[in-house]
């Protein structure tokens, strides 16, 4: 049944393609190339916990950890395969492309339909997709679900066939503050990724990222991008969608100005994010607040990085499901839960640097998204989009203000020196 | 982690502040694990790191912010240099704008921050002595006029790194009481190693 999907995802817009990852998605999910082989029981060699092994992970990342993070990745795969076959069950019963209908959308974007014209195979439709992407989109099939749920699919559509050729055409030859960012991290940008340590990929790369910041000079680049590129790039396989699903990203899903200037967004999520853990983890957030641990020391980078650096792969692209079927606030979902699984060891710790290993440590082994997003959704409880927005509003004033105040600071200071 | 009997420990915030590529995260990922990459991943918003050092039989526990260097990021380091024992300001020699960012650091410090903090400027990428862009007689001068105190490092050859470290931790002492004033600066055996045995102190 893979190979079906397969060749239809291939067929996808072949002629726009620019660059493809060159590992083939079946191989990815079905072998495992461990550089070194452990037992695959859990019980029985105590002592093989505490091995570290070097293996490659579900998208092709070495990445570090003991027998026991291989043999849930091996689990992993399996579910990863299970749920594949609950994808095509449902595709065989609605038809093949039924997520690419008009549906009710949370992120209140594209596609939207009135509620007048609201029929009940469309509900159904809603429910049953966000239910599906909940528990995880098969990799085979995200380049398309995530165009068409993210917006990014209508995105494109308003906007002739050629433009993003033409836009890198445009870009070829010149150089600019955001060009010679890009050239110095491309190297910098997962570089334990074979193909991104490629010439092919980093050209790739580079191109994505230059093509976005002449689309969005405002934005321009920012670092951060780079690992949020990167990633897309491995998912949806061609350029033309990773550019697609960075411009409904930046433009659509995420808080505004997020990455633009002086990251003015990025202050504002951190103090929304710093309210949330105050109202959903109280006695977290008053041990921190004693201990004078600000939350944003980490967090930032969660939320720059959309947890790329932090969680394991495919659990960080589960998240990236969500975000882009439901919006930013699964953000927040995510950031809490890796709180709130350590609350009562949180409570216990006194120094600053502890808080900070814990939470490092227990993002990087997040290595079963089920089990995590299931804590993050039923354990954080409900918040709702609105809530969110109308958080963000209350927010905005006071960072602006602040802002506004330091640069006011630092440019009498130019004046005096 | 035992510490050494009868040993206080201080600890101490220090903040890495320095262009991009300056080489922060490489003088940290030096200092802390005694390692270099050709290719270090540039840091978001921050990396905390922690690393403890014995200077005489004194013990220094640096909780080890390491800050991102574009410009963008800026709006986020009083969060990282707000109540700092010490600060290094990175610059690259090779790059004549670093430098000049690296004085605006210095200047943001010294306006904003604790006048009490420990500022050291590192001059890094000193291998790169065909490429030098920066004299080190300038960055001396100006050091000095500041009351920085200052050294030309390499994160890649290790030069000067773990000195920049004690060096800091020395003065973060110094004001305290010091029962052994002959005894020198103690050098970890091996860089990787976190504490600092006892017995390689005041030999
Ligand atoms: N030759 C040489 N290269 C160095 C040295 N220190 C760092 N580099 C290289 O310079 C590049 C940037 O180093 P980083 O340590 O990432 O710089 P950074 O200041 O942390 O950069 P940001 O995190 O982006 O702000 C890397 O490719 C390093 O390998 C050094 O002492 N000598
Ligand atoms: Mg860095």
């Amino acid at each position: 049944m893979f190979s079906t999907q397969i060749r239809d995802v291939d067929d996808f817009n072949p002629r726009r393609r620019r660059t493809l990852w060159n590992t083939p998605a079946a191989s990815m999910l079905t072998t495992t190339t461990h550089t070194i082989r452990y037992p695959t029981s859990r019980k029985g060699h105590a002592s093989a916990h505490q091995l570290s092994a070097k293996f490659e992970d579900l998208y092709g990342f070495m990445v570090e950890g003991n027998v026991d993070d291989v043999n849930v990745l091996n689990d992993v795969r399996e579910k990863i395969r299970e749920q594949g076959r609950v994808w095509w069950a449902v595709e065989a019963s609605k038809g093949a492309n039924w997520y690419l209908q008009p549906r009710i959308s949370s992120n209140g974007g594209e596609g939207v339909i009135s509620v007048t014209s609201l029929k009940l195979s469309v509900l159904t439709n809603t429910i049953t997709l966000r239910r599906l992407i909940r528990k995880g989109v098969p990799p085979v099939l995200r380049p398309k679900v995530w165009l068409s749920v993210s917006g990014a699919a209508k995105k494109r559509s308003t906007v002739p066939e050629t433009y993003y050729d033409e836009l890198i055409r445009a870009t070829e030859g010149k150089t600019t503050p955001a060009t010679l960012q890009i050239d110095h991290d491309l190297p910098r940008t997962f570089p334990c990724h074979p193909w991104l340590n490629s010439e092919d990929g980093q050209a790739a790369l580079r191109r994505v990222l230059v093509g976005y910041s002449f689309r969005d000079s405002e934005v321009g680049y920012c670092q951060g991008l780079n690992y949020v590129a990167a990633l897309l790039l491995l998912v949806m396989k061609t350029e033309e969608d990773a550019f697609w699903m960075l411009a409904v990203l930046l433009e659509n899903v995420l808080v505004n100005d997020c990455y633009t200037d002086n990251l003015s967004g990025c202050h504002v999520e951190q103090r929304v994010f710093k309210d949330l853990l105050a109202k959903k983890c109280p006695r977290i957030a008053a041990h921190l607040e004693a201990m004078g641990f600000d939350v944003s020391l980490v967090a930032t980078e969660w939320f720059l990085c959309l947890f790329s650096k932090t969680l394991p792969s495919e659990t960080t692209l589960r998240v990236w499901d969500v975000l882009f079927n439901e919006g930013a606030k699964v953000l927040f979902h995510v950031a809490l839960a890796i709180f709130k699984m350590r609350e009562e060891d949180l409570l216990r710790i006194q120094h600053i640097g502890d808080v900070i290993d814990i939470l490092q440590t227990t993002a990087h082994h997040l290595y079963d998204p089920d089990e995590f997003l299931t804590f993050a959704f039923d354990k954080i409880g409900s918040m709702t989009t609105n809530t969110i927005t109308k958080e963000r509003k209350k927010q905005e004033t006071v960072v602006m203000a602040e802002l506004d105040q330091r640069i006011r600071r630092l440019s009498s200071l130019k004046m005096d020196g | 982690m035992a510490a050494n009997a009868g040993n206080k420990i201080r600890n101490a915030k220090l903040v890495l502040l320095g262009d991009v590529g300056a080489g922060k995260s490489s003088l940290v990922l030096r200092f802390v694990k005694g390692q270099f990459v050709e290719f270090q991943e540039s840091t978001i918003g921050a990396a905390f790191f922690s690393q403890t050092l014995a200077v005489n039989d004194e013990t220094v526990k640096f909780e080890i912010w390491d800050t991102a260097g574009q410009e963008r990021y800026h709006s986020l380091a009083p969060m990282y240099y707000r109540g700092a024992a010490a600060a290094i300001v990175v610059y690259d020699i090779t790059n004549p704008a670093s430098f000049t960012r690296a004085k605006k650091w210095v200047q943001e410090l010294q306006a904003q921050g604790n006048p009490s903090t420990v500022v050291a400027l590192a001059g890094n990428k000193a291998d790169l002595l065909e490429t030098r862009k920066v004299q080190i007689e300038e960055a001396k001068t100006y050091a000095q006029e500041n009351r920085l105190f200052f050294m030309e490092t390499s994160a890649k050859t290790a030069i000067n790194v773990n000195d920049i470290f004690y060096e800091i931790a020395k003065r973060l002492l110094q004001g305290q009481p010091a029962q052994n004033p002959q005894a020198g600066m103690v050098l970890t055996q091996r860089p990787n190693e976190r504490l600092v045995s006892a017995s390689s102190c005041c030999s």
